[in-house]
């Protein structure tokens, strides 16, 4: 397998686009408005397509797929459950958040629980969360940058953090708002794209579910049906429920979809940009169960790597890559769903799904690091720590941040610690059990207290990462419950029962600790609501 | 808690649950049923990848904003009046 110039000349087209739009746009982000919340001033299409290229990631564009690939159909319901989660958001936390109209994520804490701690204690998990999003998009990048070069692994991090960090450098939110929207149109074309092409090779879905079952006869298998379930993770309900719920409340509270409701118009586009990204992310989704359900056959009929000695089936295929081009780490089955493109031999398909791999992991990068960067320069070092250089030159002490960021992130993208959709469940789990319910509860109920908030934060970050560690230690898996016996373990995905802990533990906080006062809850609170 | 929250985000929760958590409980009940022929092919593809994970989700968050924009229209318009 050399390099194709036809998938080459994909890649360049797609990065011209980018650059041109970033050069339209250069003189639109000179500002601190214009820089961090992109002037307030995207429509409502823009925005959804915007919207959906950052909150979906390599975690989706390749993790999804391999998970189908490992866990099989059951596996479908959390990308059900993913896409039913984003509905929510429009009434839950979109409307409510612009009509407020903050800068930055750890502006409403701030507000909300009337302390400026409090940026610096919903940081914590942000920060987490947000190292590990940026070191999933660098890894899925450079994959993306390994198919289309045949480039080494190490190389391939090297390279895409440096396209990352020019990308996020010279944009700002502006540019990376903008270019995100076409990111997000580049990577549904190229997801539904290649479903149309499984589809087609199979003769139909009939034909696809005849192939899958004639390599993976337990492909379909459900708990309690069968007498082999498709997965060992898969063998119970907790774990197909489980699953449903790890990222279902993601576009409600995560902090880089969060901010991207701050950029729209007015209150009606925001509500109207998460319509336009279920459009964009379900069609995207769509086209991603039907890549995931057919990858290990089409590796397995038809990778060129096949016919090597000694390679006899799709994880002998992904070794060979490891040892071939240095893949380091769990992230070497990420590949899956690069491999079954490579498998349909066609380099007009495998160039529009390399362009589109490398839209959903730039974008998810850029959102995530002015996240960060924000978090950092303006809100921890200037409203926390008093300084001013955030307010002065804000665009000179984002962009340190960001090299920080970017270069922190490469280091530990050299040896991923986790498949990119491992690390993506951990984050979510996280920051939701954690931030989550201050935020929340903090819009829809006014007894939400500020002690309540510190000490959920606290002990929830504490909790979900450590229990997930310790699952993913000793029980060899971050997907089995983490007390559970060895020889009976319990499917509970990426510890996921803390989301529902966390809102619990925090409501009883509040009720047991002093209201905020009745001009925060109002300012705050109720007055952001709908006026019914 | 949830005081103002209109009454369609509820409808629209009971709707996209209602649905996937419907289909979970037959899939729990009805042996192979993703495999069953509905449509000419396997039923997964149509209550779960075409309806459960593109349409229903689609109609939640089309009737959500589109609710709320008449709602605000009607408000206007009797503030008008007055």
């Amino acid at each position: 397998m050399g390099v194709n110039p036809i998938v080459i000349l994909g890649s360049v087209l797609y990065f011209a686009v980018i650059f041109w739009i970033g050069w339209s746009s250069r003189k639109a982000s000179l500002n601190a408005s214009d820089y961090y919340v992109a002037g307030r001033k995207v429509g409502a299409f823009v925005n959804g397509s915007a919207l959906a290229a950052t909150y979906f990631s390599p975690a989706s564009f390749l993790g999804l797929p391999a998970f189908i690939f490992i866990l099989g159909y059951p596996f479908w319901w959390a990308l059900v459950g993913i896409i039913g989660g984003m509905p929510i958001a429009t009434l839950l936390t979109a409307a409510p958040l612009r009509k407020y109209a903050p800068t930055s994520f750890t502006d409403y804490y701030a507000d909300r629980y009337d302390t400026k701690w409090m940026r610096l204690v919903a940081g914590i998990p942000t920060l987490i969360g947000g190292l590990a999003y940026v070191i999933l998009s660098i890894v899925g990048t450079a994959l993306f940058l390994l198919a289309i070069l045949k480039l080494n692994f190490t190389f391939s991090v090297i390279l895409a953090s440096v396209v990352i960090f020019l990308y996020i450098y010279y944009g700002g939110m502006v540019a990376t708002t903008f270019s995100t929207a076409f990111q997000g149109i580049a990577m549904t074309v190229a997801s539904v794209l290649a479903a149309g092409y499984v589809i087609a090779h199979y003769g139909g879905l009939n034909g696809l579910t005849d192939a899958t079952l004639s390599i993976s006869p337990n492909f379909f298998n459900l708990p309690y049906v069968s007498a082999a379930p498709s997965h060992a993770i898969m063998a119970s309900w907790t774990g197909v429920v489980g699953f449903f719920f790890v990222w279902h409340f993601g576009f409600s509270a995560m902090p880089y979809t969060v901010v991207r409701f701050f950029t729209t118009q007015d209150i009606k586009s925001a509500r109207r940009s998460v319509f336009w990204a279920v459009i964009i992310g379900g069609l995207m989704y769509c086209g991603l169960i039907i890549i995931g359900t057919g990858a290990r056959v089409l590796v397995e009929q038809l990778h060129p790597l096949m016919q090597t000695e000694g390679i006899a089936n799709a994880m002998d295929v992904f070794k060979h890559m490891q040892t071939a081009y240095g893949v380091a780490g769990a992230s070497v089955t990420d590949y899956s769903m690069i491999a079954a493109m490579e498998a349909l031999n066609s380099p007009f398909l495998l160039s529009v799904v390399a362009a589109g791999g490398l839209a959903i992991a730039m974008a998810t990068a850029a959102g995530w690091t002015m996240v960060l960067n924000i978090l950092l320069g303006r809100d921890l070092m200037g409203k926390v720590f008093g300084s001013t250089l955030p307010e002065e030159k804000p665009v000179m002490v984002t962009r340190v941040m960001t090299t920080v960021v970017l270069v922190l992130c490469m280091l530990l993208s050299f040896n991923p610690p986790a498949l990119v959709l491992d690390i993506s469940g951990a984050a979510f789990v996280v920051i939701l059990c954690s931030v989550g319910p201050p935020l929340i509860l903090g819009i829809w109920w006014a007894r939400a207290t500020t002690a309540a908030a510190f000490i959920n934060i606290i002990v929830m970050t504490i909790l979900s990462t450590g229990s997930w560690m310790y699952a993913n230690r000793v029980l060899k898996s971050a997907h089995w419950f983490f007390l559970s016996d060895p020889a009976n373990k319990i499917s509970t995905p990426h510890q996921v029962y803390w989301v529902f802990v966390g809102f619990i533990f925090f409501i009883i906080i509040s009720l047991m600790t002093k209201p905020n006062s009745e001009e925060v809850i109002k300012k705050y609170s109720l007055d952001i609501r709908p006026d019914l | 808690m949830f005081k103002g929250m209109p009454k369609i985000f509820w409808i629209g929760m009971a709707i996209m649950y209602g649905w996937c958590f419907l289909f979970m409980f037959l899939e729990m009940t009805i042996p192979g049923l993703p495999l069953k022929r509905f449509l000419g092919v396997p039923a997964c593809y149509i209550y779960n990848w075409i309806i459960g994970l593109f349409l229903i989700n689609v109609l939640v968050s089309f009737i959500f904003y589109r609710s709320e924009e008449k709602r605000e229209e009607l408000k206007a318009q009797t503030k008008a009046k007055v």
